[in-house]
């Protein structure tokens, strides 16, 4: 290929990038013009590194750029590309069907349902109602609600100090300031604290069908918590894992909801915690993404493959964790006991184990969460 | 430049014992020629580090080291007032005649290695290690530096970098950087070498290593690598394993050696369990078959 045909095709190949979903900026186009006429044009391996370090800048980026790169430039046979935009329109078109007809059948059992209830508006009765039971209008309702109860979240000491009047730590810089006055007599005094910051928050919500009312509801939750600031990280699994914070920072959580359920779950093979929960352990937990985090998994703790790995993996997790808070919204059931053979291997890692089936039991995970400390029971 | 060619560089890399394979020596390459930071990318052990001290030595130009930590601030990484000799001074001096120019003066300024590194006059390498473990705020910091090479310091003004100084950003990726901080920066991600180079690269740093000891010990990593483990080892273990199997004297591995080394390779309780009995038998014949296949 000529030299100089390549750098024509710079342009056009960033435009390539951008439609399989890498972003790549207009400084980026033209750092890989000057990069490419730095080195070797007749070396292809020299051209591929210097558009791939000059073109991308993450990890999970790469193979998509590997299969632009040979499709555009060697010409290659490859897969076709994978273009996100357009399968993600195309997964929450049927999802959204699927969760409309769902709710008529809601509607339907709400209008054959206890009148007396129907007729209540009460807020309390509202903070109360089983998030399974609740209608559309209901539900939109109790959303507004969550907004307030995320903003508790749970904090730790920061290595930073600020100025703080009844400060540990004598603040040298303002000290020294204001003693030029009195002649270097440090009158004044100037005291400086370690600050508060968020403690990381990773969120793991089984989405899989019998969670399903429950998991919208903590969606709705999480994405309030996404809301208020960073170090908060949100997965969904079903038979796999997938990482939903990029989606609950940008978009609308139902349609984040209805991309998860369709990359997580397959249909009538059941809920794989144990396998899930590896998987997170492996890509994340090596990353150090739970470490020193409060973990919360929310799910009801049926394990359709082998309690034991749910019980090792657990045990893995908890090791890095601040803190697990385990959200079963089964135990909203006053006669509920954690017998499934998953719920039973992970409680002896769990610190705190709640309910999270309506609004009310959301206030108390939102109070626990901000005042949770480090306490495992194994 | 002193380097006009990525195979120059590459030269220069090797003989300051350093292996880097195409792409990190490409990347490093444009770093000095679009005079711009390079993030690089990786798993712990890979080299990454390395990386920039071997660049420093190929340049023969100073290194100079920001290892980040959370809670890291600009009064110890950029600069801070020497506040007891301030103190002294205003004390010394007669009540009233010092003024606040004198005292936040070049001679009271403490300069940590951000500001070093800006401040030089001779080509130096900057190195910010682990930046993923220092904070946001740190890293928005970091932005104003890394674009402008400038620095400002309310009481001197802005000190410009008359030489911009070669950067390496190191990260694990703990956490994904911000966007502003990738965008200006190069960024290159480092898997494991080859087998080939991994060789190479045990028989370069663990000098007088016997040529089959150091490829049965590659190719035993390897393997490891394909376990599902903890914490996968990186080149520095295989590194590490190595020197410590020729310091034993060995000429091949062994099940027996194998198992008293091992805690030089895994650091993980569970990865050492996992790697027991026929697991461990099967990788060591199966790197005993690959150093035999090559005819060592």
């Amino acid at each position: 290929m000529q030299g100089t045909a390549i750098v024509r095709h710079v342009v056009t190949f960033g435009r390539v990038l951008r439609e399989v979903g890498i972003e790549v900026g207009p400084g980026r186009v033209a750092d890989a013009m000057c990069g490419l006429n730095a080195v070797d044009l007749t070396r292809q391996e020299d051209v591929y590194f210097t558009l791939r370090q000059t073109l991308v800048s993450r990890h999970d980026e790469l193979e998509l750029f590997d299969r632009a790169f040979v499709a555009w430039f060697l010409r290659g046979p490859v897969a076709p590309l994978v273009r996100q935009k357009d399968r993600r329109r195309f997964a929450d078109g049927t999802v959204r069907d699927t969760l409309e007809s769902k709710r008529d059948e809601e509607e339907d059992v709400f209008e054959s349902g206890d009148p007396l209830e129907r007729g209540a508006s009460a807020h309390e009765l509202l903070r109360e109602k089983d998030f399974a039971e609740m209608t559309p209008e209901e539900f939109e309702r109790v959303r507004r609600l969550m907004a307030a109860i995320a903003r508790t979240r749970p904090r730790r000491t920061s290595r930073r100090r600020a100025p703080d009047p009844r400060g540990d730590r004598l603040d040298l810089r303002r000290l020294c300031r204001s003693s030029l006055r009195t002649g270097g007599d440090p009158i004044e005094q100037a005291w400086k604290a370690r600050k508060t910051v968020h403690r990381k928050l990773v969120v793991l919500c089984d989405v899989s069908g019998s969670m399903d009312a429950y998991a919208r509801a903590l969606l709705f939750y999480l994405h309030a918590i996404v809301g208020t600031g960073s170090g908060v990280e949100a997965f969904a699994f079903g038979t796999r894992l997938t990482r939903l914070t990029p989606d609950l920072a940008t978009r609308d959580p139902e349609a984040a909801l209805a991309r998860a359920t369709v990359a997580t779950v397959d249909w009538g093979s059941g809920t794989r915690i144990g396998a899930s929960l590896g998987e997170f352990n492996a890509i994340y937990g090596r990353r150090a993404l739970s470490r020193g985090a409060v973990v919360v998994i929310v799910s009801d703790g049926w394990e359709r493959d082998d309690p034991d790995l749910v019980g090792r993996e657990m045990a893995k997790l908890a090791r890095a964790a601040y803190a697990v808070v385990w959200v079963n919204p089964l135990k909203g059931n006053p006669e509920y006991q954690p017998l499934a053979g998953g719920m039973r291997a992970a409680l002896p890692f769990v610190d705190r184990f709640l309910p999270g089936h309506n609004l009310r039991s959301l206030e108390e995970l939102g109070a626990v969460l901000a005042g949770i400390e480090r306490r495992h029971a194994a | 430049m002193a380097f006009r060619t990525i195979d120059e560089l590459d030269a220069g890399l090797r003989e300051a014992d350093y292996l880097p394979d195409r792409g990190l020596a490409t990347a490093l390459f444009l770093s000095l020629a679009l005079e711009k930071p390079v993030l690089l990318e990786g798993e712990a052990g890979v080299g990454k580090t390395e990386a920039a001290k071997a660049l420093s030595t190929a340049l023969d130009a100073r290194l100079i080291r920001l290892q980040c930590y959370e809670g890291l601030d600009v009064s110890h990484a950029v600069y801070e007032w020497n506040y007891p000799r301030q103190l002294l001074h205003i004390r010394a001096a007669q009540e009233g005649t010092v003024s606040e120019e004198e005292l936040f003066g070049p001679e009271f300024l403490i300069r940590r290695p951000l500001l070093e590194a800006i401040d030089s006059d001779e080509q130096v390498v900057l190195l910010i290690d682990e930046i993923d473990r220092a904070d946001e705020e740190f890293e928005a910091f970091l932005l104003e530096i890394l674009s402008d090479f400038q620095i400002t310091i309310p009481e001197l003004g802005t000190i410009r970098a008359r030489r911009k100084p070669a950067v390496v950003l190191t990260s694990n990726r703990t956490r994904e950087l911000h966007d502003a901080l990738k965008r200006r920066a190069l960024f290159h991600w480092i898997g494991h070498p080859s087998l080939e180079r991994e060789v190479e690269i045990v028989r370069l740093r663990v000098p007088g290593i016997p040529e089959r000891l150091a490829m049965e010990a590659a190719a035993f990593v390897r393997g490891l690598r394909g376990l599902d483990l903890a914490k996968p080892p990186g080149v520095a273990e295989t590194i590490d394993w190595a020197q410590a199997l020729a310091a034993l004297g060995r000429e091949e591995i062994d099940a027996e050696v194998v198992e008293q080394t091992l805690g030089s390779v895994l650091k993980y309780r569970e990865d050492i369990e996992m790697v027991r009995d026929e697991t461990l038998v099967s990788l060591i014949e199966e790197a005993r078959a690959t150093a035999g296949k090559t005819g060592v």
